[in-house]
């Protein structure tokens, strides 16, 4: 089953947030300062009709891109079929500006483990994750974007660093990035790496949309890390790294803002998303001034 | 066969059958006609979505409402006046400015339902809703005529045919014919013209589905005005929805008023974690690593 979904080219950024049921409303209310919703696509797998005509509704609205949270992609296990066949009708129904997936598994040997795990960064998830991709985009009709996940603990067996093991996915695939920020905060925080330099080594040109999210510390003793919970407020490190994703890509990123729980006020969030907005334009701007210097040059 | 040979009883069976018929072709031609593409509106606007649901007296109920949340009228029991503080003109709808005006001297609430000047202030909602056909605009209302002709034609004719054949026989015993025929035209009268098209019908449901974390959080919605979320719970729900004893007037005011029946998924589409979140919507995802 091939379906198209709606490449419209999207020359300028676009900024949004994540539909959860709480922020209606707040969403619906402020439409003008919002570009573009996204909506999880798993909540209408098994929807009755009416819910899904009021997604298509929404969609009638504000442009939507659908995100998936189960389908396992980077794994060397076999992507559900079923699964792909309904995201791929979900495409077709809502016509979303894109979908995208996570860079994690959720089960292995029939068990689900109800988590976005990161797998082993090495040859056999690499090849499985390719092999993913084609199967989805045989059945849905065009790739997924992928997003980097956030995790507690450095995957074992991994004989690539995350920079790289992204790298040679997104190389091997035509698969488009969803950079998820805060994941990329709380990995550097939690493992020790600089978030910059993993910018500077991913394929920059094949960024397409930005997660920000807020988390939090957990731990004991010494032994601290960044849980990535989508109930706080995005942190100013995370704008930093919007600041460098917006210095080094072209326009045209979807920015979404993801918020799960502990809802704060409409304008909190759309504060946050000024904040982005102003994060990305920096970028931008030193992208324009880099630009001319080497023009110049 | 000809049915029109068949006996009083076998006829009234088969008329009973052809009635089905023609309501189920009713449905079929109106289900064909009334579909279209899902339109732009401005779902965040309370008495848009109160007038979809259920027209002027729906509309006229959110404001009053909002108005009485507001502080700006004074409810007693079913009659309402405007708080002395009021003004008119501070208000931005038209609706609400009317009925400001309207209870300047106080009155029974059911009294705004049949204002003339109230109902004008609707107009341009009626007039939004018929544009993306959501209320059904001429030529939809010419094609509703047009499947309820034909109705007519069929149901009408035959009962008159059978009835004329009945009379020519000396058979003056058509009662139950003309009773059914009654009964089956004004049936297909009412399934002819609803007030909402088929697009609007689904319209509603989807804007009762969007705002179902709305109703799930409708004893924690606080009076007063500081949100509009309790005038959009009423506007999509009814005015029967709100809870809570900041909104208890409201059972008095509209004792007759029925919550809108509700075809939300609060459960399905509110969930607010990917199923591989594993448990914990609510309170987050806590971890999930999306």
């Amino acid at each position: 089953m091939a379906v198209e979904v709606n490449h419209t080219k999207v020359p300028v950024d676009m900024f949004g947030l994540g539909w959860r049921p709480q922020l209606a409303l707040g969403i619906l209310s402020n439409l003008e300062r919002i570009d573009v919703v996204e909506v999880i696509a798993d909540e209408f797998f098994n929807a009755r009709r009416s819910e899904r005509r009021a997604l298509r509704t929404l969609a009638a609205q504000v442009p939507v891109t659908l995100h998936g949270v189960s389908l396992g992609l980077a794994s060397s296990v076999k992507v559900d079929k079923s699964r792909l066949e309904r995201t791929a009708r979900l495409c077709e129904e809502v016509r979303p500006l894109s979908w995208s997936e996570h860079l994690a598994f959720v089960r292995g040997g029939g068990v689900e483990i109800g988590h976005l795990a990161a797998p082993p960064r090495c040859d056999e998830t690499i090849e499985g994750t390719l092999n993913n991709l084609s199967l989805a985009r045989t059945i849905v009709g065009v790739l997924p974007q992928l997003e980097n996940v956030a995790t507690l603990i450095d995957p074992p067996l991994s004989r690539y660093d995350e920079a790289s093991w992204i790298s040679e996915i997104i190389s091997g695939s035509k698969s488009d990035l969803l950079l998820d920020l805060h994941n990329l905060h709380a990995n550097a925080v939690n493992f020790g790496f600089d978030p910059v330099e993993f910018i500077s080594q991913i394929p920059s040109g094949r960024v397409r949309a930005i997660h920000l999210a807020g988390g939090r510390l957990v731990g004991r003793g010494n032994v601290h890390r960044i849980l990535d919970d989508h109930l706080h407020d995005v942190p100013d490190p995370v704008y930093a790294l919007l600041e460098e994703v917006g210095a080094r890509t072209d326009p045209g990123l979807t920015v979404i803002l993801e918020r799960d729980g502990h809802f704060p006020s409409i304008e909190s969030l759309l504060g946050q998303l000024d904040l982005a907005r102003e994060a990305l334009g920096r970028g931008r701007a030193r992208r324009a001034i880099t630009s001319r210097r080497e023009v110049a040059a | 066969m000809n049915p029109f040979d068949l006996r009083g009883p076998e006829f009234l069976v088969f008329y009973i059958g052809l009635s089905v018929l023609v309501i189920i072709g009713i449905f079929l031609l109106r289900w064909l006609f009334e579909s279209a593409n899902i339109p732009r509106l401005e779902l965040s606007d309370p008495l848009l979505i109160a007038y979809l649901r259920g027209g002027h007296t729906e509309a006229m109920r959110v404001s009053a409402v909002s108005l009485i949340d507001r502080g700006l009228l004074i409810c007693s029991g079913t009659r309402l006046q405007t708080a002395a503080h009021a003004r008119p003109e501070s208000v931005r709808r038209p609706i609400e400015k009317a009925m400001l005006e309207k209870f300047h001297y106080e009155g029974d609430v059911t009294s705004m339902f049949e204002d003339a000047k109230l109902q004008s202030t609707c107009y341009e909602y009626e007039e939004t809703l018929k544009r993306v056909r959501l209320l059904p605009d001429d030529t939809i209302t010419q094609v509703r005529q047009f499947i309820f002709a034909g109705a007519i034609l069929i149901l009408g004719g035959v009962g008159l045919i059978k009835l004329a054949i009945a009379f020519s026989r000396g058979r003056t015993n058509v009662g139950f014919l003309i009773i059914l025929s009654i009964v089956a035209i004004v049936i297909a009268a009412k399934l002819s013209f609803p007030r909402l098209t088929r697009s609007g019908k689904e319209m509603l449901a989807s804007v009762k589905n969007l705002y179902s974390g709305l109703k799930d959080r409708a004893s924690f919605l606080q009076p007063g005005g500081a949100t509009v979320e309790p005038m959009m719970l009423a506007a999509v729900f009814g005015v029967s929805a709100l809870a809570g004893d900041g909104f208890a007037f409201t059972k008095k005011l509209f004792p007759r008023a029925k919550a809108s029946s509700s075809s939300s998924c609060a459960s399905s589409c509110g969930s607010s974690c990917g199923s591989s979140c594993g448990g914990g919507c609510g309170g987050g995802c806590g971890g999930c690593g999306s």
